[in-house]
């Protein structure tokens, strides 16, 4: 048991240092799309850590504890995760339902510490990143119910992974091209990536929940939204890209998955929340409801 | 004979040593708040996209004082302003620093008569470097940075504990200019 | 004389109903205190005894009531009773504010009589007359509240369930031929299945406050006294999963088979209302001002999911459904104590008057916080169980559509419960309410206990499942696999303790980087970025009128449907009454004898047309 959390923190610390590191190089990335030299790429570990190094303030105990729930939420998610077929912390325990739920209770922390700053500013990030929410979970999930009905009743991501790369079936992405794009979507959603970057949007409502931290808190919270996205892209790759079988293959698809996703963000401005809304329940769950009906009743699975 | 054993360092030498490799973070990643009070906020733009590209020495915008490190002051200030420049500064985190922009906030530039435009901003707040120029070169805004990088890995950036020691005599300046630094006006009840 | 007689629970407790009366006459608070004494005896009668196998059910005084002690019975009994006697605990505290102060104690006492006898009976005609002895009972506690007009809406709407439920008991009874409820439920088949499942879930719906029965709920439990609203919530609304349980998983309706799913129809369409009562009530929920009304359409969405589980009918399902109904049941009793909590300090449940209560109610508070995450279905609480097992059931049988219903109402609710504690717990303390305190000892004691019951199902909820998979069991369906810590669904495992268990390990590791770095600077809420602006007034710094005013605006055009619905029918049902008035009772005597000859002499005819 004791094994088994000390491996599961150590891919929480993996993949925080594997997206700090990512979230570093796609800056440099992104850099060069707009003809700059770009930062150096291990930037956002100084980010840290300098936020770590200065003096913050605090409006309360809700303030603090809303952000030590969040990192530990956060990790406790990051501890269920796969990485590949080989490194998982708790076999068998990998339900997708529980990345999805523990996320919650991370970004609930979050949200109530934000709201717990008395800041309106905060409260209005939060409304805007509990409405994107609302917006691309539903089509996503629907999406996931579909994999799960195809995988002959399986919610295990690691063993969704292990689906795909048996002989003759195809990665989810193929298999479902209907539902690969609506989870691309989706996932551009969950990152918070333009044109979905309401809840964040710093010219308007100032970096919305975040926008009373300082120092340690907020170097807590880019640790956390460091997890997060790994939560994140990792299911994605196991749900959608069938997975990994080696750290190699799981290093590539992560690199390409979070790049590509980066590089298409770097070139859409900001939705409104209701475009959001809109936007997502419109074509994206229409899809994934096709997908889902194409797939279950018909059968249709290239 | 000198004993070769470990000598533990005392809590201070500890600190000293945090302090510099903080220090090393520190000056890599500026996080700015611009206060883009006057023309001087033009070079901005030039220094923070492709032409000078401000990212590849690790600084960035940021959208509230608590989270920036260092405070733009680009160009005049006049009374109305400056109340808020300072209730802005003084919700920025420690350690922070102050960069002025041109010769308005220098000696009040073109302003300098003015009733309504102060003329010496390191009378209110303190500041730790200026770029001087009206209004001041990209190149030599860069300048600027490179140099209050230079002073945090120095230890000479210490307008903020300036701030704490001399917190009277920046108060009393600020109050003779003012009056006081809160406002109530038609607004606020 | 047995104490462990149902009979005599039932006598008691009525018998102290009246006592409660008597001496809530000569000393309000005193007939208070005797509500929180014997609904404590009812549920630790019913608990102790019935988890034991001891009740005994033979009846000595009772004429024509005849009891038995099932395990669903059991299950539900003991939940109720449980809500009931830690809600009761507050009635001391708000008995001031009522009219009828001993009514009020005799009455709340008398629901848990009806209570006891719906739950306890193995007869239709004894469950419809303890049913509406609860409907009843639980009337004239609403108009204590704020208005009266709510109550008639409840009535109105409990009539209609009434009288489904009569309806099908009549049903049953013209085929089995006694009031039985084992043999009515079993023996009904054919066409009379069908109907009687629809009349079921009729009577399940108003109860519920399922959609399209949904309007009372909202009205009742926000204007109901804040302790009523509780025991609405966790307690009374239960009786419609109670009827649904019985309607929707042991009758088998024919209309015709769906082949690309395996479900029948009318199943189908139930699950599809269900569905739409999810959506429904987390959309208007989403919009409510009043704390106490959001809970309500939350109720009403949660409700939702007990309908949908419990069409689709298999032993997941089942449990998760029965799960559920002990999940919301403290899990919303907990949320409005502790607005009732906050609403007897400030006399408002409105969030956009309220701000910043924590800083004055800090136990309050996180025994919202506790009990929201069961409502949101997040681990390490409750909910996330019961949602868990639904999901998998919706998923399983694979209804996409129905999906869309559940997945958004599990979502949404992370919406509409985030409200109240942004809202009214969280944001800018406001000065007209710096001076309050905390709750008294007696108020926040059930608040933890309940608390702490949210955090065991959500973390051990083993033995409840065993209890449930009994229930399970007796329902005809495969008991869900469980060992000692784990839980076995359709889609794999989930390890409760495990999950809670790692959420402790991460918050201690974030509270060790916490307590790393350097002390942060108190300051105060006012002390926030206003952008350069000074502000002094709390209110303008408290983001809660609207909060979600840019989704809002999507659907606000539609929210009236039902009403405008239902007035056009009532319109509809007057036209069609001045036509009758205009053609049969005219003011020609000979045409009104006419159209009298021709109907008698038509039901003279109609054994034969039948």
């Amino acid at each position: 048991m004791v094994v088994n959390i000390l491996v599961g923190l150590g891919v929480a610390l993996f993949g925080f240092v594997l997206q700090t590191a990512m979230g570093g190089i796609n800056r440099k990335i992104v850099a060069r799309v707009q003809k700059r030299i770009g930062p150096k790429w291990y930037q956002e570990f100084i980010d840290i850590f300098k936020l770590f190094s200065k003096r913050s303030v605090s409006h309360g105990w809700i303030f603090d504890f809303g952000v030590i729930m969040a990192l530990g939420g956060i990790i406790a998610t990051a501890m269920f995760m796969p990485v590949t077929a080989n490194i998982i912390a708790f076999e068998g325990y990998d339900n997708f339902f529980i990345f999805v739920y523990l996320l919650a209770v991370g970004m609930l922390g979050m949200a109530m510490s934000a709201s717990g700053s008395g800041n309106p500013l905060a409260s209005i990030g939060v409304m805007r990143a509990l409405t994107t929410m609302l917006a691309y979970e539903v089509p996503f999930m629907i999406v996931v119910m579909t994999i799960i009905k195809l995988t002959g009743g399986t919610s295990s991501v690691s063993e969704i992974a292990a689906f795909q790369q048996i002989a003759g079936n195809n990665w989810f992405i193929i298999a479902l091209p209907l539902g690969g794009i609506v989870a691309i979507i989706s996932l551009m959603g969950m990152l918070g990536k333009k044109p979905f970057e309401t809840y964040i949007a710093p010219a308007e409502i100032a970096s919305g929940p975040m926008v009373e931290y300082g120092g340690k808190q907020l170097g807590m919270l880019f640790v956390m939204h460091e997890i997060t996205v790994f939560i994140e892209v990792s299911l994605f790759i196991h749900l959608f890209l069938g997975g990994a079988a080696t750290l190699g293959v799981y290093l590539l698809k992560y690199f390409l998955v979070y790049t590509a996703l980066n590089l298409i963000s770097s070139v859409y401005a900001r939705f409104k929340i209701d475009q959001v809304v809109v936007f997502f329940y419109k074509w994206p769950l229409f899809m994934a409801v096709t997908q889902a009906i194409i797939a279950i009743y018909l059968g249709w699975v290239i | 004979m000198k004993s070769t054993k470990f000598s533990p360092m005392t809590q201070e030498q500890i600190d000293k040593k945090w302090w510099e490799i903080g220090n090393y973070f520190r000056r890599n990643s500026l996080w700015m708040l611009m206060y883009c009070t006057g023309c001087c906020a033009i070079e901005l733009p030039p220094a923070m996209t492709s032409a000078y590209d401000m990212e590849r020495l690790g600084m960035g915008p940021m959208a509230t004082p608590r989270q920036a490190d260092v405070l733009l002051v680009t160009g005049y200030l006049s009374l109305k302003t400056l109340r808020r420049l300072i209730y802005t500064y003084e919700q920025m985190s420690e350690p922070k620093y102050v960069v002025g922009f041109g010769s308005c906030t220098i000696n009040g530039g073109i302003y300098h008569d003015s009733h309504a435009v102060i003329n010496k901003l390191d009378q209110y707040i303190p500041v730790d470097v200026y770029v001087a120029g009206c209004m001041p070169n990209t190149e030599a805004v860069m300048n600027g940075f490179t140099d209050l990088m230079g002073m945090i890995k120095n230890k000479t950036a210490r307008g903020w504990l300036d701030y704490k020691e001399r917190n009277d005599w920046y108060k009393k300046n600020q109050l003779d200019s003012l009056g006081e630094v809160l406002v109530h006006d038609e607004f606020h009840e | 004389m047995n104490f462990a007689s149902i009979e005599m629970i039932l006598m008691i407790t009525l018998a102290s109903g009246v006592l409660a009366y008597l001496i809530g006459k000569l000393n309000a608070k005193l007939g208070s205190i005797v509500t929180i004494l014997v609904s404590m005896y009812v549920t630790i009668a019913v608990i102790y005894f019935g988890y034991n196998g001891e009740l005994v059910i033979t009846t000595e005084y009772l004429p024509l009531v005849t009891f038995k002690v099932t395990n669903i019975g059991l299950f539900f009994a003991s939940t109720v009773t449980f809500v009931f006697a830690m809600v009761s605990f507050f009635n001391p505290f708000f008995i001031d504010k009522y009219k009828f102060k001993a009514l009020y104690s005799m009455l709340y006492i008398f629901s848990l009589v009806g209570i006891l006898g719906v739950f306890f009976t193995d007869n239709f005609m004894t469950l419809f007359v303890f049913f509406e002895f609860t409907v009843w009972s639980s009337m004239f506690l609403i108009p204590m509240g704020k208005s009266t007009k709510s109550t008639t809406l409840y009535f109105a709407m409990s009539t209609i369930g009434s009288f489904a439920l009569l309806y099908a008991i009549f049903l049953m009874r013209s085929q089995s031929g006694s009031f039985d409820i084992d043999q009515g439920l079993a023996m009904v088949s054919g066409a009379k299945a069908t109907w009687t499942y629809i009349l079921l879930s009729v009577a399940a719906f108003a109860k519920l406050g399922a959609f399209p029965l949904h309007l009372w709920l909202p009205k009742v439990l926000g204007d109901a006294p804040d302790p009523v609203t509780a025991v609405f919530s966790g307690g009374l609304e239960k009786l419609g999963a109670f009827v649904a349980v019985m309607g929707l998983v042991r009758l088998a309706p024919v209309s015709f088979n769906i082949g690309a799913i395996d479900m029948d129809f009318a199943r189908y369409v139930i699950a599809f209302i269900g569905s739409i009562t999810i959506i429904i009530g987390t959309l208007m929920a989403i919009r409510q001002d009043d704390a106490k009304k959001l809970l309500a359409y939350s109720s009403m969405s949660n409700g939702g999911y007990i309908i949908v589980a419990l069409t689709i009918g298999n032993g997941i399902a089942i449990s998760g459904a029965l799960y559920h109904v002990l999940a919301h049941a403290i899990a919303s009793a907990a949320a409005f104590l502790a607005i009732a909590a906050v609403a007897r300090k400030t006399n408002t449940t409105k969030m956009s008057e309220l701000g910043g209560m924590i800083h004055n109610m800090p136990i309050t508070y996180m025994v919202y916080l506790i009990a929201i995450i069961s409502m949101a279905g997040i681990p390490p609480m409750g909910g996330f169980i019961s949602k868990w097992m639904i999901f998998q059931a919706v998923i399983n049988k694979g209804l996409p559509i129905i999906a869309i219903g559940v997945f958004f109402g599990s979502i949404g609710s992370f919406l509409y419960v985030f409200r109240p504690l942004a809202a009214l717990f969280l944001g800018q303390q406001l000065p007209e309410y710096k001076h309050l305190k905390e709750a008294p000892f007696f108020m926040v004691l059930p608040m933890i206990i309940l608390s702490g019951l949210i955090i065991y199902t959500g973390v051990l909820p083993n033995y409840i499942l065993g209890k449930i998979n009994e229930i399970v069991v007796d329902l005809g369906a495969t008991a869900v696999t469980i060992t000692e810590y784990t839980i076995t669904g359709f889609n794999g495992t989930i390890h409760p303790a495990l999950i809670s268990g790692m959420f402790g390990v991460g918050v201690f590791v974030a509270f060790l980087i916490f307590i790393t770095f350097k002390k942060s600077k108190k300051v105060t809420l006012m002390d926030t970025y206003t952008a350069g602006e000074f502000i002094y007034t709390e209110e303008l710094l408290h983001y809660s009128v609207d909060f979600y005013a840019p989704l809002e605006r999507l659907y606000e055009k539609y929210i009236h449907i039902m009403e405008k619905t239902y007035d056009s029918i009532r319109n509809k049902i007057a036209e069609v009454g001045h036509f009758f008035k205009y053609y049969f009772f005219t003011n020609k005597p000979e045409v009104s004898v006419f159209w009298i000859v021709i109907i008698v002499s038509l039901l003279l005819w109609g054994e034969s047309l039948w």
